[in-house]
């Protein structure tokens, strides 16, 4: 019986990545300007960014919906799959919930376990593709959910934001408030802790921020893996991830978009890296 | 007891103000209305601090003084530290007794009821629209209930306190939002403490322990979230507060303030407006969404000064956080620079900091300053920032006094900024006092000022008049322009095309004025980052910092 891996849209993974796991990924929901997009299917981040930063209402998010986890459950359980279903810091979102609700309604003895993954965004596209490498080697869904737990701490996220302005109009400031402020034209950088966003520093400008990005990444110790990711300039994650190559090579690094989900959060000219630590 | 000497009414306030004190919290922990952040006890406080100060200073003891020239210099000391709305009518109280006591030697019980009478009145005319169930009826309830009394002077003033007290228990009666919060009003909650401790100094003069045990049961628990409804304040978090903003204006070359002038103005723009004062200095508390317009019309018709502004939203945020989360101190680390100019003070507010202490180059805060708004921050532990050599004695006198207190020695408000974008408030204080150490150091300082006088140092000739540049603490050069001086200085600092440039416009300075600055700079430097902010501050045209 195989196991299948299951996450939603927060995770900010290639779709080739996505494709060449076999990883079901379920769309959040992006409501812009009174629609509602399913985010990556029916909205692509050009056009959402585009309609982001146009004068109009701000965009808000929706978590999956129960019967969206249901079909996907019932789907994958139909075909003698076991499910392990790893999702989106439940601080940040009500993802988990409609997941929890999805399993309780499946027929007893379906194997699904879920997981919080405490992460958001590539951070979490990273523990995703850790627990299908192992879902290859792995029997038994329960245990699989046990090693995956285990491995959460190794990965992290660090985000460096041109402003937090859509943080707080979409109420995951959060911690981060301390930072807020704009007499300073600061660019602040934030990072994943036990599933919120958490202030660090506040470099004076972007260069600055990339910088330390790097900097912080290489106090994190030697990666297994390493991810940049960006909102709407794809130049300075190039920037981003030329600095990072001392740490693993260019083509090991994975390259992400933040996709409209997280992009109501972060905003435009948002950047960011995700790190695995290879444990010693 | 008949009457009162000066002395005595002086040692009755000195000691209700010792009760307020020991009231502090528990009034803090109350404040719901007109906005729940937590702060009157604390705002009581200071403004009564300020008026025993200013009576010690003008009545010194040993000394036979009138009870005109005593309550004369309460009111005085009280108008010019009152702080917050609950402070301002405060001084309006202290006012009434010192316009019934004009010309008198001593306080008898008719005047005690013409003081309370004047109190009331003039505090009720200080609010833009007064509110009942708050410290207003407070002092009114007692001012009415002794209108008419007989009996000596300690048996008025024990009726005026059973009075205020039974106003206070009815408070919440007339008040929806003390009733929904659960508690009585928290100024007048003040108001009886300082009616009740002054009575007991009075009636026991030499009682070193005032007895106000009876008043403990408008205390809620501060430890414990049940007193004050967590709904309710959950509620107000979603309100918009604004900034409560206060300045005092004081009149320029002799020309009259119109006090009911600038109360209609405010009145008509702002809420919990609260204006007092006469025609020499108004005192002027307001909440408003933005306070600029509101001193651009002050400045419009005097010289405005003692400008605090806070965000009531992030206040409300830390008290709110505070009640919930069950133990008394909100954040653990709290970053306190020294600053003087509204930008500045705005700058450093909205970057995070918990307060402002207001001093530079000519004013440096005193020890106890310090100490106070180290304290007032609530926090665990406390990092200031001196952001002046002649600050950071006292900065480290009151960390030496006050283990809580970290100094991180900056010279400059450039430093200052440095240090503050190096903050991380969620880290220990010793990471953080290394990691800002070491990001100010990085920093180079430019100010430059005009000349007061001619001198010749370090090589350079100075003319009365002109304007020089310091970097780094040391004379460079003399200009006869602010604009150039700022441009000489800031070359000498070592510019490159990464090099970030802040430059903080004095007050009498836009940055409109160094617009030429920095655009030379953009040229001649491909890539240089210019950031012009309003600072506000005196005496340097320009402050500047290159990193």
């Amino acid at each position: 019986m195989t196991i299948r891996i299951v996450t939603d849209s927060s995770c900010d993974l290639p779709s080739d990545l996505i494709q060449q796991h076999g990883i079901t990924v379920l769309p959040c929901y992006v409501v812009v300007d009174d629609q509602t997009f399913k985010d990556g299917v029916e909205i692509q981040p050009d056009d959402f960014y585009r309609r982001l930063q146009a004068e109009g209402r701000t965009p808000t998010t929706a978590q999956p919906t129960v019967a969206d986890f249901q079909e996907v459950y019932r789907d994958l359980v139909g075909q003698g799959h076991q499910v392990l279903s790893i999702h989106v810091s439940g601080k940040l979102s009500g993802t988990l919930n409609s997941a929890e609700q999805a399993k309780a309604s499946l027929d007893a003895g379906s194997s699904v376990e879920i997981i919080d993954s405490l992460l958001a965004s590539i951070p979490l596209g990273l523990a995703v593709l850790d627990a299908a490498d192992m879902a290859a080697d792995s029997s038994d869904v329960h245990q699989l959910a046990g090693k995956v737990r285990q491995g959460l701490g190794t990965h992290h996220g660090l985000f460096a934001l041109d402003t937090l302005e859509y943080l707080q109009k979409g109420g995951r400031i959060g911690k981060a408030r301390a930072f807020m402020g704009s007499v300073l034209h600061v660019k602040p950088i934030l990072r994943l802790q036990d599933g919120e966003a958490h202030p660090v520093e506040r470099p004076r400008n972007r260069e600055r921020a990339t910088r330390r990005l790097v900097e912080l990444i290489q106090e994190l110790g030697p990666a297994r893996r390493l991810a940049v990711i960006y909102s709407t300039d794809s130049a300075r994650m190039a920037d981003l991830k030329q600095q990072l190559t001392g740490i693993l090579t260019a083509d090991q690094i994975i390259e992400a978009r933040f996709g409209s989900t997280l992009g109501t959060y972060i905003g435009p000219d948002a950047l960011g890296v995700a790190i695995t630590q290879k444990v010693q | 007891m008949d009457h009162l000497r000066g002395q005595e009414l002086k040692d009755a306030f000195s000691v209700a103000t010792g009760c307020l004190e020991k009231f502090r919290d528990s009034i803090n922990a109350l404040n719901v209305f007109p906005v729940p952040d937590g702060d009157t006890g604390t705002n009581m406080l200071l403004t009564m601090r300020s008026a025993v100060q200013s009576a010690e200073e003008a009545c010194p003891d040993g000394q036979d003084h009138s009870v005109a020239a005593v309550s004369s210099a309460l009111a005085h000391g009280a108008f010019f530290g009152a702080r917050g709305n609950s402070g301002v009518i405060l001084s309006q109280f202290f006012k009434g007794f010192s316009d019934a006591l004009a010309d008198k030697e001593h306080l008898n019980a008719d005047d005690l009821s013409l003081a309370f009478k004047l109190a009331s009145e003039g505090a009720y005319r200080s609010v833009g629209n007064p509110v009942e169930g708050t410290m207003l009826t407070v002092i009114k309830k007692a001012s009415e209930a002794i209108q008419d009394a007989e009996g000596d002077l300690l048996s008025v003033w024990e009726a005026a306190y059973s009075a205020s007290l039974e106003a206070l228990d009815r408070t919440p009666e007339q008040l929806p939002i003390l009733r929904e919060a659960g508690v009585v009003d928290a100024g007048g909650f003040g108001i009886v403490v300082l009616i009740g401790g002054a009575l007991r100094a009075i009636s026991n003069p030499e009682s070193a322990d005032i007895d106000l045990s009876e008043l403990t049961r408008f205390e809620c628990e501060i430890n414990n979230s049940g007193s004050i409804k967590s709904g309710f304040l959950d509620a107000t978090l979603a309100e918009d507060w604004g900034f409560c903003t206060q300045f005092i204006i004081g009149s320029v070359n002799g020309r009259a303030l119109d006090l009911d002038q600038v109360r209609r103005h405010f009145q008509g723009t702002a809420a919990s407006t609260v204006v007092v004062g006469d025609e020499h200095n108004v005192r002027v508390h307001i909440h408003i969404e933005d306070p600029a317009p509101a001193i651009e019309y002050a400045e419009s018709i005097g010289a405005v000064t003692d400008v605090s502004i806070e965000n009531m939203d992030s206040q409300n945020q830390q008290f709110a956080g505070r009640s919930h989360s069950g133990h008394a101190d909100s954040p653990a680390l709290a970053l306190l620079p020294v600053a003087q100019g509204d930008g500045l003070a705005h700058l450093f507010r909205d970057s995070g900091c918990a307060g402002v202490i207001e001093g530079g180059q000519t004013m440096n805060p005193s020890v106890q300053q310090i100490l106070d708004a180290a304290r007032d921050t609530g926090a665990t532990d406390v990092i200031v920032l001196p952001n002046n050599s002649n600050i950071i004695l006292a900065a480290e006198q009151a960390a030496a006094a006050e283990p809580s207190i970290h100094v991180v020695p900056t010279t400059s408000v450039p430093q200052g900024v440095a240090a503050l974008l190096a903050f991380n408030p969620e880290g220990r204080w010793q990471d953080n006092v290394a990691a800002m150490t070491a990001a100010f150091s990085e920093v180079r300082s430019v100010e430059v000022t005009a000349a007061v006088r001619g001198v010749s140092i370090n090589g350079i000739e100075v003319v009365e008049g002109q304007y020089i540049g310091l970097l780094d603490g040391e004379l460079s050069l003399a200009e006869d322009n602010s604009e150039q001086a700022l441009r000489s200085a800031l070359n000498r600092a070592g510019l490159s095309g990464d090099a970030i440039v802040t430059v903080y416009c004095g007050a009498g300075k836009s940055p409109s004025d160094a617009t030429v600055v920095s655009e030379e700079l953009e040229k001649e430097y491909l890539g240089i980052q210019v950031d012009l902010i309003d600072g506000g501050q005196p005496h340097h045209q320009y402050l500047a910092s290159v990193e």
